[in-house]
């Protein structure tokens, strides 16, 4: 696939330092990456390299210790609380291992909710989490509960809502860490239809055959890019 | 957006609904009370400022010093009530000598209070007051051991009614019942056993003695003046410290300022229950708060800000303050009617117990206040969390 040569996310440096009591814990060590607008990137790496730590402040949920965070050529590290949400509720859209949707909705209000922080009409709401639940081919289930639904059709619905306010970019941590290897195929074939539709995707995953599926995949250990196997890979 | 809100809190309330109802259950308590409280010492409020329109703005009553049982009052003689009879401004001087003492009928025994008064011109004495008989007559002059009754002594008092014709063994002295008095509405007036003064006298063994004297002036524009002249009066032959001069308005004022203190004390301790009922609305949200961190930390992580989340929890403790305030509104406003039927039953009939919108919707915003406040410490800490920690909490 043919990309732009504008970055929509990059790392230049970033270190992430987590002090608990005397502990510090280095979880980035001067992590530098640069992802294209519509490219799909698979993050790969140890358990404990730091990558949901990585994925988490390209997602605005923290800020780093040190080093530049630039979405969309803006740094992000220099933000306040509220813009960050506004960034987080319509430039990204997460995809957690464990789905997190919220309980007590159902499928077709979960994927509402994100539009309700951006005070979009409930009519425009309704139109629109319809359509993107028929789109992971959940048109029969919006009335459902989390608890009602079978693990994949959780995370498809989590699909639908990371993509209820169409932002440009998905972040996937693990998404298919809880599925079996079927299910997680079918998760992995909706997120690839992301992609031709022209999302970013930054996917982290342990499964070779999934990360495969991604135009780049960059291996994170210790909280730094592996530069060796990036050039093998 | 924040019907949305709205709807999302009342979701997450239906969800934990056993403590949803409980935290209600705290606020209801303190709401009833209140509302409850001040609906019938409003209705007391108002039917004491009935009875003293009643009384008649042309009467003046003064007696011996010192609060207490009025049997338990002396000081005043008979020769006060001459002295204020030679006053021109006045129309009637009533003097009234009231004793405890055993009253006997048929077997039935006890013991209960007698009012000794002038039988002479009774119904003109009290002809302004709007008494009326429902059987028989007034005392008559120059009687000695007849009685007029009230409407209790007469139906309740005893185990058998007493009827006119029937007689009272007071201090073992035999009385005919001569009359029995219309309902007045409150329970002294109703449980009256009136007897000429010196047969009164004489049962108390006390020749001379007032216990207090009701006068009616003849204009009333002129209270307070008669008022102060009754006082330089009696200040001549006795002691100033000795003797209270009270005007109606004087009375029901000091029984309005009594009243107040009391419904202040009770109000308070109702207060002290709804602020028990808020910190229930605050621990069940700080409960909630920890519960459902993981969730805070999802909506954060699809675009809700501080203020958001902090809206949705005061909702759902609003929403907590809006349920139980109008159940403890409702509630209270039954107690209160309960009262009036239960004051009604005990022979304050006079206590119209008034259901007052203003004090219902009053109870009800001040409950929402209640929930709001109790809910925005939790709601805070709730907006502040990281959105990274909150996704890390299991
Ligand atoms: N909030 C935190 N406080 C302290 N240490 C943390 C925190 N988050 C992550 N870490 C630590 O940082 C390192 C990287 O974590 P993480 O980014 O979750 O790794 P990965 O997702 O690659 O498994 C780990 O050693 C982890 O224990
Ligand atoms: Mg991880």
């Amino acid at each position: 696939m043919k990309k732009t040569q504008k970055s929509i996310i990059k790392l230049e440096n970033v270190w992430k330092i987590y002090e608990m009591g005397d502990v510090k814990v280095e979880a980035l060590r001067g992590l530098s990456l640069d992802v294209k607008k519509h490219e799909f990137v698979a993050i790969k790496g140890p358990s404990g390299s730091g990558k949901s730590t990585a994925v988490n402040m390209v997602g605005c949920l923290d800020i780093p210790s040190t080093g530049k965070i630039l979405l969309d050529g803006e740094d992000i590290s220099l933000m306040g609380e509220s813009d960050l949400a506004q960034i987080r509720g319509r430039k990204i859209g997460f995809v957690f291992q464990k789905f997190n949707l919220i309980p007590t909705l159902t499928a077709m209000e979960n994927v509402m909710l994100p539009m309700v922080f951006q005070g979009t009409t409930a009519e425009d709401r309704q139109k629109r989490a319809k359509e993107l639940l028929t789109m992971v081919e959940l048109g029969d289930r919006i009335d459902h509960r989390p608890s009602e639904l079978s693990g994949g059709q959780q995370q498809r619905v989590a699909i639908a809502r990371s993509l209820a306010n169409d932002p440009e970019v998905i972040l996937a941590d693990e998404p298919t860490g809880n599925l079996d290897s079927k299910t997680g195929k079918m998760v992995m074939f909706f997120l690839k239809k992301l992609h031709k539709t022209g999302k970013t995707i930054i996917m982290v995953t342990h499964d070779d055959k999934l990360a495969k599926h991604a135009d780049r995949i960059e291996h994170l250990i210790d909280g730094k890019i592996e530069q060796k196997r990036k050039k093998r890979g | 957006m924040l019907l949305d809100y709205l709807r999302f809190a009342l979701k997450n309330l239906r969800n934990r609904q056993l403590r949803s109802w409980l935290t209600v259950l705290g606020i209801v308590i303190g709401i009833a009370s209140i509302v409850a409280l001040i609906t019938v010492s409003q209705g007391l409020e108002n039917s004491i400022e009935e009875q003293f329109e009643k009384i008649g703005s042309n009467r003046i009553f003064i007696s011996a010093a010192g609060g207490g049982d009025p049997t338990a009052r002396s000081g005043l003689t008979q020769k006060d009530v001459d002295k204020l009879e030679k006053l021109p401004d006045l129309e009637w001087v009533t003097p009234y000598l009231i004793a405890a003492v055993p009253v006997k009928f048929g077997r039935e025994s006890l013991n209960a209070r007698i009012s000794g008064v002038p039988s002479d011109d009774m119904d003109r004495r009290w002809g302004d007051l709007d008494l009326s008989l429902k059987e028989g007559r007034f005392l008559a002059e120059g009687e000695k051991s007849s009685t007029l009754i009230g409407i209790r002594v007469s139906d309740d008092m005893f185990e058998k009614d007493v009827r006119v014709n029937t007689n009272l063994k007071i201090n073992d002295k035999k009385f005919k019942v001569i009359g029995i008095m219309d309902e007045i509405g409150n329970s002294d007036d109703d449980n009256m056993i009136l007897v000429p003064i010196e047969t009164a006298r004489e049962l108390a063994g006390t020749p001379d003695a007032v216990t207090m004297i009701e006068v009616v002036i003849k204009n009333p524009a002129e209270m307070d003046r008669v008022a102060q002249k009754i006082q330089r009066t009696l200040e001549k032959v006795r002691d100033e410290e000795s003797f209270e001069v009270q005007t109606p308005e004087q009375i029901l004022n000091q029984l309005g300022s009594i009243l107040d203190i009391i419904q202040v004390v009770l109000v308070g301790i109702a207060a002290i229950s709804l602020l028990v009922g808020g910190l229930g609305i605050m621990n069940s949200m700080y409960t909630n708060v920890l519960e459902r961190t993981n969730e805070i930390g999802v909506m954060k992580s699809i675009g809700a800000t501080n203020l958001d989340i902090m809206l949705m929890f005061v909702f759902e403790s609003g929403v907590i303050g809006l349920v139980g305030g109008t159940i403890g509104a409702a509630l209270g406003t039954l107690i209160s009617k309960g009262v009036g039927v239960a004051a009604a039953a005990g022979g304050f009939s006079i206590l119209k117990v008034k259901v007052s919108f203003g004090i219902i919707i009053l109870g009800i915003l001040f409950s929402i206040i209640v929930g709001i406040l109790s809910g925005a410490m939790p709601a805070r800490q709730a907006s502040k969390l990281k959105p990274i920690d909150a996704l890390r909490y299991d």
